[in-house]
């Protein structure tokens, strides 16, 4: 215990600190400019100088440490005097352009000399002359406003890990620029901005459209890109979204955000918003109203499921849409159509895996807090790059090396090259020998922990097959993770899109098993959990309650008033093969676009097209609208209230920010409709329907948004113990396979963009405006390319042409191109088939020739 | 980017320190014979060679004053003018430089044979005034034996 | 006093190990090798060996904490800097008699249980590179350095540092920061390099002329070596002497020799019997004597009494001819130009004070200025990150105390009298 006295106040403290971290805990204000709560004590300003008593001059606060029996005094007229002083340094090289500055309101120069005063203009001379640079898209340099407190650098550096930019030069003449001096050609993540306590680096998004002090409202509110799910604070002014920015200590990112999460908030405000409800009349959609249009669907619909029974139709599920969307929707296509067709293209990656682990280890197994990661000592990192998909996850995991965990990387880095520790590169569709081979290791060393007999038989199983063990880093590997006494295991869904993608994830559930490891799994959309807890998928009701067993069926039967279907229903890729052999005839899809979102696009698209009755929801005419029969407008992100549930299980309430566009909420859409069918639904609020998942759904049992705003709400919440039971899944087989081709084709999952949403980003599309193909320096090597090269490149089913990007993390012969524009993803020109475990796509294989242009 | 002698050079200065970083200086006073001056190319080989940002490469490289940040003439003059040089005469050397060879402070001779380097205290303080040429040590310099030691640099 | 430090830098050979092991060099080293570590840090304890870097710390002290300190590896670093303006003692000891400093880190090494070294020498010193690197290997190849120095199971690796043109890397945080590839800038103390160093090991810094002092301790005894020179702060001392002297140089002294002495004395007094007018006693960054300042005994505790500090020990000797206010302006370049950046005080402070001086100089000085200099000077004392910026403040406080007239001189008649008689 440590006592000392601030201004007469006695302060204890329970862990050592600085004196300033201590007045802060105790009320009393020093200022400070150098310093930020985020980042380490630097000590340069000087600002934050207090008398300590037997101390000969001034101390800094920042960089003291409190010792016992201290005694501090933050203000006196020496300290006031030197602060001046000081201020007065600050300002003789600054160019005083407040009136003109966008950060005026906000600053902290401007607030400091306001209140210590400025002193008389005593500076004649010369100014250091530093032209403004506008040659980033999306920042704006000003150096001369700058006061070299380095907080952007130190964010840049120690806390994103992007090491974009630096301090150049020495002295006086110091300055922040980014590596050529001109665009910064880094994350993006903008969290310099946050730091940045002057008019340095601004943003150019709004740039002198706005005052910070002319803002109507800031609202706070979740983010709608992945699932990560980042707190940020929306400011509004005129009903439409000026910036957005984080708070320092909220939610899972407490003050960091990515790009997407920063600056892809322009989407929302895009022209090309649906307004109205689209009818299709000879072939053309045309502007409809929204009661003829609901009434052709409700009859529509209603005529299909009596004509062909509620299994030939078929609902595809959003998770970008909220945990109220999705429960009523899933509660629709149940109570309303009478199927349990309900699937989402999360099907493609996380909720075949979550599933798939459930099974094994029991419910709740991947939802893990991402606080965890930085107290690992070892993280193994397979199956996609953290950093992009998740960027503010990938942080964690950055700061965890810095801490000195080991992290150990199974195939391409990434935004992890300069932070793993460990890396083993299998030969491409060859990682499921070399895990599993890692896991024998493991269990030879572990032995059989016997709590999960399924898994130990497997893991005899798999005792008989021959290590392979010559792989460079294997053994390094194992001894990372034999090791370590905390480990997480963070997983991306490449491992799922393969066809022999159970084999994978058994050896990943075995590992977590075993080492007894925290599991990640990379979640690429806002609420792909919640998607799943609301029942959204084919054989599981609100809650994880399997349908099949009839106690619970029966439950809610009483709680919804009707009957359940009682089978098991179709995936998303068994509907659309449905689709395709029309004993699917209709399809509700709200707020997704698997015509383009599901690979081998084309060949989707050829399904859709047989249906008898397509009705799409959405904010944007996507591809699937575009075929659609109906497309009714939704409201997207910010225009709606409504709960998602991170990848954590957090369980967080994105608030209504900006008035409508024309649209309805989705909700609202689905029970309006629903009333038309008969089937009665009565909510006049999104609180209603959480209401009644708190009553039916054990994860939210007792669950209220008064609960969820006060913040840390994972579930299970109040609840029932979870699911118990585990499932066997189907053994594992072989895929017999020779992968010697040249190149293979892979899907790449940039930092900047998301797809229907991110396109329509001004931001994010001047930040990367095109799809590129991304090849390892060997590849390019191979065949001579540069970067900037125009390339075709061709598949069994097509040919793309795009420039080249060279990426030296790629280390393995993959190549990499995006699904995210607008035109040719990636999607378009890959074949898949169906693994018969998690019947996720598997889209391995998938040889490509390059040619230069 | 470097070829593979300078890598391999790059390598054993690395051997030397127990992380990579510290290679940094040394490593960029090896891009710095290789390519003249640190030019981009130059600090993005060394971030290559040790697996560093760029950017802070090139944070570290603009704090060091003998590191060159633009190109440079054939020959390197650096003049000392601290105090015991110039109170014995190092500012007339500048301007004799300036007269004789048109080369001035912190630029390069229009021939391309001098660039003028102004130093901060070489240590020969005691032999002012003096210079360094490209890496000798010249001392107790006049006009007259100015001239006569930069006769040797073509 | 027989010369040790420079003993042998007549000879052109001197940097040959063979050489230098001919008038007795490494014999001190397997004299310590013979010793229990504890043992040979006691010789130190006795002789009294205080810092020849600028601050005069108390050797024994400093060895003490990073030996009192559990973490291994150590690292023991030779700050070979030498940055100071008007400072080139450490020169000759790196180019003439490098074996001497090689020996003395190994005994250094042996003392502090660190098994690895560096000397962090300045870019501006491109010869002495090579010559520490030739001697280096040198004695790698007689198991001077390297594993299990002569059999005696002790390993001490050594390497040179090459630094790139930063003064402020002569400070020793700055230099460990250099060392790991960052920008020289000073780190916030506590924790001392002592205990949290380079790579956040226990780190000894030493000057070149300190560690040189080694070999002497252990040919002597501490108990001898604390019995020359000063009695607080005894050894030898390398004084170098620039500016208007008739003989400037390096000069081996006992400490505590008097200014006057080492000016009229050893370099034969004022350069062609011109008249003196200041002397600055160690080092650009320390405050100037006046000519009738200059009766002091040389050493860490009578220059602070009489109102500056021995720093370095480098003298710099001025004439009648010499304009005080130039001077003043041209330390004050340094400082900005040498100003790392990292602190306000330092960096606005240098940069508005040699706009002032600048001005004054060229004649454009202003009413007022004189105490505007020391408004400046007044923010930047004591509240710098690290001492450079209080040595500019200190430099510009005592240059006008001591030559005010010449200040008010430029700024009422609007011009630089000696400059334009030059
Ligand atoms: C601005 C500044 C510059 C310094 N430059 C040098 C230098 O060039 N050489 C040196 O040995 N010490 C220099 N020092 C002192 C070192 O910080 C440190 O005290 C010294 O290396 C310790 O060695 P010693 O105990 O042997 O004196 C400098 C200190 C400061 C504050
Ligand atoms: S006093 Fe000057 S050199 Fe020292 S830390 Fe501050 S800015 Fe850097
Ligand atoms: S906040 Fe302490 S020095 Fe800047």
């Amino acid at each position: 215990m440590i006592t000392i006295t601030i201004n007469d106040k006695e302060i204890t403290l329970d862990q050592p600190m600085s004196v300033l971290e201590a007045s802060r805990q105790a009320g009393i204000k020093i200022p400070t400019l150098c310093n930020h709560e985020i980042l380490k004590p630097y000590g340069g300003c000087r600002l934050c100088v207090v008398e300590v008593e037997r101390m000969p001059r001034l101390q800094n606060s920042c960089t003291l440490i409190a010792a016992d029996g201290m005694v501090v005094k933050t203000e006196s007229d020496v300290i006031s005097e030197v602060r001046r002083g000081i201020l007065e340094f600050l300002l003789i090289n600054h160019p005083l352009d407040c009136p003109y500055c966008d950060k005026a309101g906000e600053c902290e120069l401007q607030d400091l000399v306001n209140k210590y005063g400025a002193t008389a203009g005593r500076y004649k001379e010369e100014k250091r002359k530093v032209p403004e640079s506008r040659k980033d898209q999306i920042f704006a340099r000003n150096m001369e406003r700058c006061v070299a407190c380095t907080r952007c650098v130190r964010m840049c550096h120690d806390v994103q890990g992007s090491s974009s930019i630096a301090m150049i030069g020495r002295g006086g003449h110091t300055r922040m620029e980014p590596f050529t001096a001109e665009s910064f050609n880094c994350e993006y993540c903008g969290n310099c901005l946050t730091v940045c306590p002057v008019g340095a680096i601004l943003s150019r998004l709004n740039m002198h459209s706005f005052r910070p002090w002319q803002v109507d409202k800031e609202v706070e509110t979740v983010c709608s890109y992945c699932g990560v799910g980042c707190s940020l604070i929306a400011q509004v002014r005129d009903d439409s979204i000026k910036r957005v920015i984080p708070k320092l200590g909220l939610g899972v990112n407490k003050g960091l955000l990515c790009s997407r999460g920063r600056f892809g908030y322009e989407y929302i405000g895009s022209e090309e918003r649906l307004k109205t409800p689209l009818v299709k009349k000879d072939g053309e959609l045309v502007q409809s109203t929204w009661s003829e249009a609901l009434g052709i669907v409700a009859d529509k619909l209603t005529e299909i499921s009596k004509v062909n029974s509620g299994s030939s139709i078929a609902g595809i599920a959003s998770s970008r849409c909220s945990n109220e969307d999705n429960y009523v929707f899933q509660k629709f296509m149940r109570m309303a159509c009478g199927t349990n067709n309900i699937d989402s293209v999360s099907r493609t990656g996380f909720a075949a895996a979550q599933k798939y682990f459930e099974d094994l280890l029991g419910q709740g197994i991947t939802g893990n807090m991402v606080d965890g990661l930085k107290h690992s000592e070892t993280i193994l990192v397979l199956g996609g790059d953290p950093t992009n998909v998740n960027p503010v996850l990938g942080l964690s995991i950055r700061q965890a090396a810095r801490d000195g965990a080991n992290i150990v990387v199974i195939g391409n880095a990434g935004g992890l090259e300069k932070f793993k520790t460990v890396q083993v590169v299998p030969h491409v569709f060859e990682e499921a020998e070399v895990l599993e081979s890692l896991l024998l290791a493991v269990s030879k060393e572990k032995g059989v922990r016997g709590e999960r007999p399924f898994v130990d038989k497997e893991l005899r199983v798999l005792a008989d097959r021959a290590p392979k063990t010559d792989v460079e880093g294997f053994e390094e590997a194992k001894k990372a993770l034999l090791e370590s006494g905390s480990t997480s295991i963070v997983m991306g869904m490449d491992l799922v899109q393969r066809t022999d993608g159970h084999r994978l994830l058994f050896t990943v559930a075995g590992l977590t098993y075993l080492l007894e490891a925290r599991l990640y799994l990379l979640c690429e959309r806002p609420n792909e959990q919640g998607l799943i807890d609301a029942g959204c998928v084919p054989e599981m009701l609100p809650g994880g309650r399997p349908i099949n067993i009839s106690d619970f069926r029966a439950k809610f039967e009483a709680e919804w008033n009707g009957t359940l279907p009682e089978n098991d229903g179709l995936t998303i890729l068994e509907m659309i093969e449905g689709a395709r052999n029309h004993t699917i005839k209709a399809m509700y899809v709200m707020g997704e676009n698997p015509a383009f979102n599901l690979p081998d696009s084309q060949s989707v698209k050829d399904a859709l097209s047989g249906l008898d009755f397509l009705v799409v929801q959405d904010i944007f005419l996507t591809e699937t609208a575009e075929m659609a029969d109906v497309v009714l407008p939704a409201l997207g992100w910010t225009e709606k209230a409504g709960t998602y549930t991170n990848l954590e299980r957090r369980i967080q309430l994105q608030k209504k920010v900006v008035e409508q566009t024309g649209g309805m909420e989705d909700w609202r859409i689905i029970a309006e409709l629903s009333n038309k069918m008969g089937y009665a639904m009565n909510y006049s609020e999104t609180e209603d329907i959480m209401r009644e998942i708190a009553r039916v759904s054990p994860l939210y049992r007792d669950l209220s948004y008064n609960e969820i705003a006060q913040g840390n709400c994972l579930w299970p919440y109040h609840g029932e113990p979870l699911r118990g039971e585990v499932n066997e899944v189907p053994g594992m087989h072989d895929v017999d396979k020779e992968y010697n081709a040249d190149f293979y084709l892979a899907v790449e999952k940039p930092l900047f963009h998301s797809g229907t949403l991110s396109r329509r980003s001004e931001a994010l599309m001047k930040i990367y405006p095109e799809p590129l193909l991304k090849v390892g320096g060997s590849t390019a090597a191979k065949i001579g390319l540069q970067d900037g090269d125009r390339v075709q490149f061709t598949t069994s089913s097509g040919t793309i042409e795009a420039l080249v990007a060279i990426d030296d993390s790629i280390k393995d012969n993959r190549v990499y191109y995006s699904n995210n524009f607008r035109s040719g993803g990636v999607f378009s020109v890959m074949k898949f088939n169906i693994d018969k475990v998690t019947n996720a796509p598997g889209i391995e294989g998938c040889e490509v020739r390059i040619k230069k242009l | 980017m470097f070829n593979d002698t300078v890598i391999n050079e790059i390598n054993e200065i690395r051997a030397k320190y127990p992380d990579r970083k510290s290679a940094l200086l040394p490593a960029l006073y090896v891009a710095q014979r290789e390519f003249g001056w640190l030019s981009q190319e130059a600090m993005e080989s060394v971030a290559h060679a040790l697996n560093l940002p760029a950017a802070f490469v090139r944070g570290t490289a603009s704090f060091y004053s003998m590191f060159k940040h633009k190109p440079v003439g054939r020959n390197v003059i650096q003049l000392c003018t601290n105090v015991s040089c110039m109170i014995l005469g190092a500012e007339k050397l500048v301007d004799f430089l300036k007269t004789k060879y048109g080369v001035e402070p912190n630029a390069t001779s229009e021939d391309g044979r001098f660039s003028l380097v102004i130093m901060e205290c070489i240590g020969a303080c005691g032999t002012a005034p003096a210079m360094l040429v490209n890496t000798d040590f010249h001392e107790n310099l006049t006009e007259k034996s100015l001239e006569k030691i930069l006769d040797k640099y073509k | 006093m027989e010369n040790f430090l420079l003993r042998n830098i007549d000879n052109p050979n001197s940097a040959d190990i063979g050489e230098y092991e001919k008038s007795g060099g490494y014999k001190n080293l397997t004299r310590a090798l013979g010793m229990e570590a504890a043992e040979v840090l006691e010789e130190v304890k006795a002789s009294g060996l205080r810092g020849r870097g600028g601050a005069g710390f108390p050797t024994f002290m400093k060895w003490n904490f990073a030996k009192a300190d559990p973490k291994f590896p150590k690292y023991l670093l030779c700050n070979a800097d030498e940055g100071e303006p008007g400072t080139f003692k450490d020169r000759p000891i790196l180019e003439k008699n490098p074996h001497l400093l090689i020996e003395g880190m190994a005994i250094s090494g042996y003392v502090l249980g660190a098994e690895h070294g560096y000397i962090y020498l300045r870019g501006e010193y491109p010869a002495a590179k090579d010559i520490l690197e030739a001697a280096i290997k040198q004695a790698y190849e007689k198991n001077l350095l390297g594993d299990n120095i002569l059999g005696k199971g002790f390993n001490f690796s050594l390497a040179v540092h090459q630094g790139a043109g930063a003064y402020i890397c002569g400070e020793e945080t700055a230099l460990i920061e250099s060392l790991e590839g960052k920008k020289g800038q000073p780190r916030t103390k506590p924790p001392f390099p002592v205990n949290v160093g380079v790579w956040d090991m226990p780190t000894i810094v030493n000057n070149v002329e300190t560690l040189s002092n080694l070999p002497l301790i252990m040919e002597i005894g501490g108990e001898a070596y604390s019995k020359i020179g000063s009695e607080e702060c005894p050894g030898p001392k390398l004084f170098c002497v620039s500016g208007f002297v008739e003989k400037p140089g390096v000069y081996e002294l006992p400490m505590g020799t008097n200014l006057k002495d080492i000016i009229y004395k050893h370099c034969g007094g004022i350069k062609n019997g011109g008249k003196l007018k200041a002397v600055i006693p160690g080092g650009i960054s320390t405050p100037v004597f006046p000519a009738d300042g200059i009766d002091c005994a040389m050493d860490f505790v009578a220059v602070p009494k009489a109102g500056s500090m021995l720093g370095s020990g480098a003298v710099i000797v001025m004439d009648e001819s010499v304009c005080m206010v130039k001077v003043t302006y041209r330390a004050l370049k340094f400082f900005e130009h040498e100003s790392c950046g990292k602190c306000v005080p330092c960096r606005e402070g240098t940069d508005w004070l040699r706009k002032i001086l600048e001005r004054i100089e060229n004649g454009f000085g202003r009413e007022g200025d004189i105490e505007l200099l020391l408004d400046v000077v007044k923010v930047m004392i004591g509240r710098t990150f690290c001492p450079l910026g209080d040595g500019a403040a200190g430099v510009v406080t005592a240059m006008i105390k001591h030559f005010r007239n010449e200040f008010e001189e430029h700024i009422s008649t609007r011009k630089c009298k000696l400059s334009e008689a030059n």
